[in-house]
């Protein structure tokens, strides 16, 4: 509360809240929780950049406007739901379940899919925006599945926003039993300037294994802050993918508690980040106990005056001995205009630990794009031969998961991406 | 027609000035070599040919086959047939070895107004050609150059010359560091390629390399300069009197490191 108000439009807020109140909505029977989260965000304001966690994240686009919840039945873009993957697939429009474009056939038994009403939880701590998440979630994709349970295909859960001015405020919910297995891909995309604020969460119990692929693909001019926050017990195993391409302002916080023994969490991201554009990931991995061990590699790719922000935190507690964490940020620019941040933040209080860090900055080798150039290619195809390299680990790894129709999108981004960047 | 004319070149790295009026002139189907101390220019001839950004000449022309070849980009000069390969050959993670050949290739022939090769016909023709240079298949599909040993990467620089076969290849102290093996090798690459309508520029520090290259005219170059000119014995001169009788003997390389 300490936080002082900053200049918010809050009563044209509290109007576009109360209005929402007013809509019908099936099991909507927790207004006073939302009013107490809407009265913690109107308390918090938005983050401003003297916030250490938003020094270089600029809400600004968000700060001066009023977004309002959007209707669920917006006229589409075909091309969204061309399928993706091979597998299930739950669809929501700006927040709220779609589920005439929803297809949850061939789920094994001991898989539960649903789409739900969220609850208004989780808004306790001082982050305004889970606040606000909390004050306007709609609908709630669940997956459940019983100890043992596989999934055989991945499941695509795909999160659309639509209007100018639209409010998206979808939730997920991944609890896997047990032993079970499962590959998640959460897709966000939308067309025009909107707002998506999705929060997720994912509980993984002994030894279950999930695969969880982010692509956030959202429209240019849209803005998409989301939150992750993820328990591992004992000998889980997380991989979690991002693909981050689109909005001009997309910021992840993700919150990562290694809870059991032997748990162990590989997080791989890549952004493409042009000219306007800000990507920001934010993460705070926890080592709880000990025999755990985490793998952070978040590269990016700058052109224009794009800006990238990778800020992470990783927590060994006492006790946590034999933790294996390591975590890496490369960024590359392309232009000399682009600004990289990185911060890694490591807090150990355990002796016995193997933790690690290291952060990248730099252009194209220029050695490199020289030698390439002396065998015939042309400068436009070296750069993007190097910017293909850079990336291809990456690429690699969603090959290696089998997402081959992920693996398209992204190279069909970054052709565009470096045809943008190779015009003057 | 000369392939390769050097008109009077000068040329300066950082504001220093290397060479001080090179004139040389290849005709189809010669091979020459410049030998010369350590920092007397060799390797930013080389890479004034070959058009490494940073290296400009100052005055005096470079003619390839009658035309302006200081006026070309890198890749350019490449895709009208210069080769060069590097003393230093550099490691590109993340590109893989034999995608990057096919794809100089197929800009090369692209240029030329020739097909694109397919994968197969490619792979057919590339597999001859490391037969030929006694590299093991294994490295097509490690990253460019990424871990190779000294001898492995100039292997694959004669690879890519024996594929992209070129007209004009300079080669810069490619011999460095090599063991007998490896030079034969080397030595093997370019006596495959001669041919009468071909020229190499051959840039070594010894005289070694010529015992299996045999050179039809040689160069001293020192302090910029070459000093003499002469046929393939005069090489075996220099490796018994050393290159003291020409002046300065000492510097140290600098180039593309």
């Amino acid at each position: 509360m300490a936080t002082p108000l900053n200049p918010l439009p809050l009563d044209a807020w509290r109007e576009a809240f109360e209005a929402f109140l007013e809509l019908p909505a099936e099991g909507r029977a927790d207004e006073d929780a939302r009013r107490a989260a809407f009265e913690r965000f109107a308390a918090l304001g938005f983050p401003t950049r003297r916030l250490e966690g938003w020094r270089f994240t600029d809400l600004a686009p968000l700060r001066g406007t009023v977004f309002e919840p959007g209707a669920g039945d917006r006229p589409l873009d075909a091309a969204w739901l061309a399928p993706l993957v091979d597998g299930p697939r739950l669809v929501f429009v700006n927040g709220r379940h779609a589920p005439w474009l929803s297809q949850l056939e061939g789920l094994p038994a001991g898989a539960r899919l649903e789409a739900v009403p969220a609850l208004p939880v989780g808004f306790d701590g001082d982050d305004a925006l889970a606040a606000l998440h909390a004050a306007f979630v709609e609908d709630e994709a669940r997956l459940v599945l019983a100890p043992g349970v596989a999934l055989e295909r991945p499941l695509h859960l795909l999160l659309l926003s639509v209007g100018d001015g639209t409010l998206a405020t979808p939730r997920v919910v991944l609890e896997l039993g047990e032993g079970a297995a499962a590959t998640v891909v959460e897709e966000h995309r939308g067309q025009g300037a909107y707002w998506s604020n999705p929060q997720a969460s994912i509980r993984l119990r002994a030894g279950a294994r999930l695969t969880h692929v982010a692509l956030q693909d959202e429209a240019p001019e849209a803005s998409h802050t989301a939150r992750l926050a993820v328990r591992l017990a004992r000998d889980a195993r997380l991989a979690l993918a991002r693909v981050w391409l689109g909005g001009r302002l997309a910021r992840a916080d993700l919150a990562l508690a290694l809870d059991g023994e032997g748990a162990e969490a590989t997080l791989e991201g890549l952004s493409l980040v042009g000219d306007g554009q800000t990507a920001d990931h934010h993460v705070d991995l926890r080592h709880a106990v000990a025999h755990g061990s985490s793998r952070q590699t978040f590269r990016a790719v700058l052109s224009g005056a794009a800006r990238s922000v990778f800020d992470g935190t990783i927590r060994v507690e006492p006790g946590a001995q034999k933790t294996d964490a390591q975590q890496q940020a490369r960024n590359l620019l392309l232009s000399r205009r682009a600004v990289a941040n990185t911060q890694p933040r490591l807090e150990i209080f355990a002796d016995d630990v193997k933790c690690g860090h290291g952060a990248t900055v730099g252009a194209l080798d220029d050695d490199a794009l020289f030698y390439l150039r002396s065998r015939g290619l042309g400068e436009a195809e070296a750069r993007a031969m190097l910017v293909r390299a850079f990336a291809a680990e990456f690429v690699d790894v969603l090959a290696d998961a089998g997402l081959v129709g992920i693996v398209r999108r992204l190279e069909a981004r970054l052709a565009a991406f470096l045809d943008r960047e190779g015009r003057p | 027609m000369n392939l390769l004319e050097i008109r009077d070149l000068h040329a300066s790295v950082d504001g220093r000035e290397i060479l001080k009026g090179v004139s040389l002139a290849i005709r189809p189907g010669e091979v020459h070599a410049i030998m010369g101390p350590n920092g007397s220019g060799k390797s930013t001839l080389a890479n004034i040919v070959a058009g490494r950004p940073g290296y400009a000449a100052t005055a005096g022309e470079v003619l390839y086959r009658g035309t302006d070849l200081l006026a070309l980009a890198p890749e350019e000069r490449a895709r009208e047939g210069v080769f060069l390969a590097f003393q230093y050959p550099v490691e590109i993670p993340g590109v893989n070895n034999l995608y990057f050949l096919k794809a100089a290739l197929n800009a090369i022939r692209k240029h030329r107004g020739e097909d694109e090769l397919d994968a197969l016909d490619f792979l057919e023709r590339v597999q001859r050609k490391a037969g030929l240079v006694k590299m093991d298949e294994s490295f097509f599909k490690r990253p460019v150059n990424e871990g190779f040993s000294g001898g492995e990467k100039k292997r694959n620089e004669i690879l890519q010359m024996t594929v992209l076969e070129p007209q004009l290849a300079v080669l810069d102290e490619t011999d460095s560091g090599l063991d007998i093996d490896a030079l034969k090798v080397v030595a093997d690459g370019v006596n495959a390629l001669r041919g009468p309508e071909r020229g190499f520029l051959v840039i070594t520090h010894y005289q070694r390399l010529l015992d299996y290259i045999v050179p039809d005219h040689v160069h001293v170059l020192v302090d910029g300069r070459i000093v003499r000119s002469g046929g393939a014995g005069l090489a075996l001169e220099l490796e018994a009197q050393g290159y003291g009788d020409f002046g300065r003997a000492g510097g140290a390389s600098r180039a593309g490191a």
